[in-house]
């Protein structure tokens, strides 16, 4: 209630007082904690509102296509992103976990680093579950229980009046450039460790004998 | 008749298959959205009425503020989310990024800082995405327990590297993005 508002309902009830003293005191904290709710409220049913019907609608659409194309397609992707080679980086570290997430969603994404080699799985997981937010923007069923990533900055830019479709494409682009670094750089930390350790494996090995 | 017989059951069966997917997809959405959508929005609201009421939100924002509106800030906010002991701690369920996330969009609609820097806000937040989740999601991939031991550090440190780089290309790729 706005304090004009206020003053204009004192004045029309002359006869009560706003309480005051310690009463008063107590009976502001009472206001205060109920309005902090009351606000909240509010957020949830704008939530509620404004993105929930869209995006049962759109899950639902997805989730059918989904089923439709059959998630089981991609392993054929999983096998080829195992092989060695230079070509091959684009497809493990960019293609598979874009589809992977796209079709299996997380957690169970993760799941198509089986098809990979021991030495490529940490940064395929990095690559994979580096791109679980940059999706949500434009599809948000990979990623239900995570959206407010997304969603908390969206919202900044919609009070603002601005379009949400640059944002959200541009969120999705860049995902896929970092997704892909990610997983290289990755790989060579993994690569590094892994020949770090069998060396140190075998200088105590010779140590023991 | 043969025939007709054989083309009402092929129509009758895709049409039940069509109808049978949208019914599975429309029940798994829900399921969604009761399991994991609202009691998540439900949550946001209550630290959204807390941070609007009282003064706690104010001053937080305030302290995130003047470094999220600028390179260097959102690169000093990436750094820390990626330093390797905090970035798992930082991770589980992503709830401090979403909540951060909310923060910056109130302060992005309040015209504190501006739209441009949605973009590269969105990868400083969230360096630390799936950095407790690493042995499990290793597991879900059927890696060896070595694998594993190896690659939570290597992924760890892959992010130091990463998570300010993601924020300077999501700073140069912002160009153009709602200024002119």
């Amino acid at each position: 209630m706005s304090f004009s508002a206020l003053a204009a309902l004192v004045a029309a009830e002359p006869t009560v007082a706003p309480p005051s003293g310690f009463w008063g005191v107590l009976a502001g904290w009472a206001n205060a904690f109920i309005d902090t709710f009351k606000i909240g409220g509010e957020n949830f049913v704008g939530l509620v509102t404004g993105i929930i019907p869209t995006l049962i609608v759109l899950l639902t659409a997805v989730n059918a296509l989904i089923r439709w194309i059959g998630p089981d397609r991609i392993d054929s992707i999983g096998e080829m992103a195992a092989r060695p080679g230079l070509q091959y980086y684009p497809v493990r570290y960019l293609v598979l976990p874009v589809l992977s997430v796209f079709f299996l969603t997380n957690p169970m994404a993760y799941t198509m680093g089986r098809f990979l080699p021991e030495r490529y799985k940490p940064a395929f997981y990095d690559s994979a579950v580096s791109y679980v937010h940059p999706i949500t923007g434009i599809f948000p069923h990979a990623n239900g229980g995570e959206l407010f990533v997304y969603l908390g900055i969206a919202a900044g830019i919609q009070t603002l009046g601005l379009p949400l479709g640059d944002l959200a494409l541009r969120y999705l682009l860049v995902g896929m450039v970092v997704i892909f670094i990610r997983g290289v750089l990755t790989e060579i930390i993994t690569a590094r460790m892994m020949a770090r350790r069998t060396s140190g494996d075998a200088a105590n090995a010779e140590a023991v004998a | 008749m043969e025939t007709i017989n054989k083309t009402l059951v092929t129509i009758g069966r895709s049409v039940g298959g069509v109808v049978g997917v949208l019914y599975q997809a429309g029940r798994d959405t829900i399921d969604m959205v009761i399991r994991n959508i609202l009691p998540f929005m439900a949550f946001i609201s209550v630290i959204v009425g807390i941070i609007k009421k009282t003064e706690v939100g104010d001053k937080l924002a305030h302290l995130i503020e003047p470094a999220a509106g600028s390179l260097p800030g959102l690169l000093l906010i990436s750094v820390f989310c990626a330093i390797p002991v905090l970035s798992p701690l930082l991770g589980p369920g992503a709830v401090i990024a979403q909540i951060v996330g909310v923060l910056l969009g109130e302060r992005i609609g309040a015209g504190n800082i501006q739209p441009q820097y949605a973009l590269p806000a969105l990868f400083a937040i969230n360096p630390q995405v799936g950095c407790d989740f690493i042995p499990v999601g290793l597991a879900l991939g059927e890696a060896e327990p070595e694998t594993v031991e190896v690659g939570v550090p290597a992924v760890l440190f892959s992010r130091l590297v990463t998570g300010p780089l993601s924020v300077v290309i999501a700073y140069f790729a912002s160009f153009g993005l709602y200024s002119s």
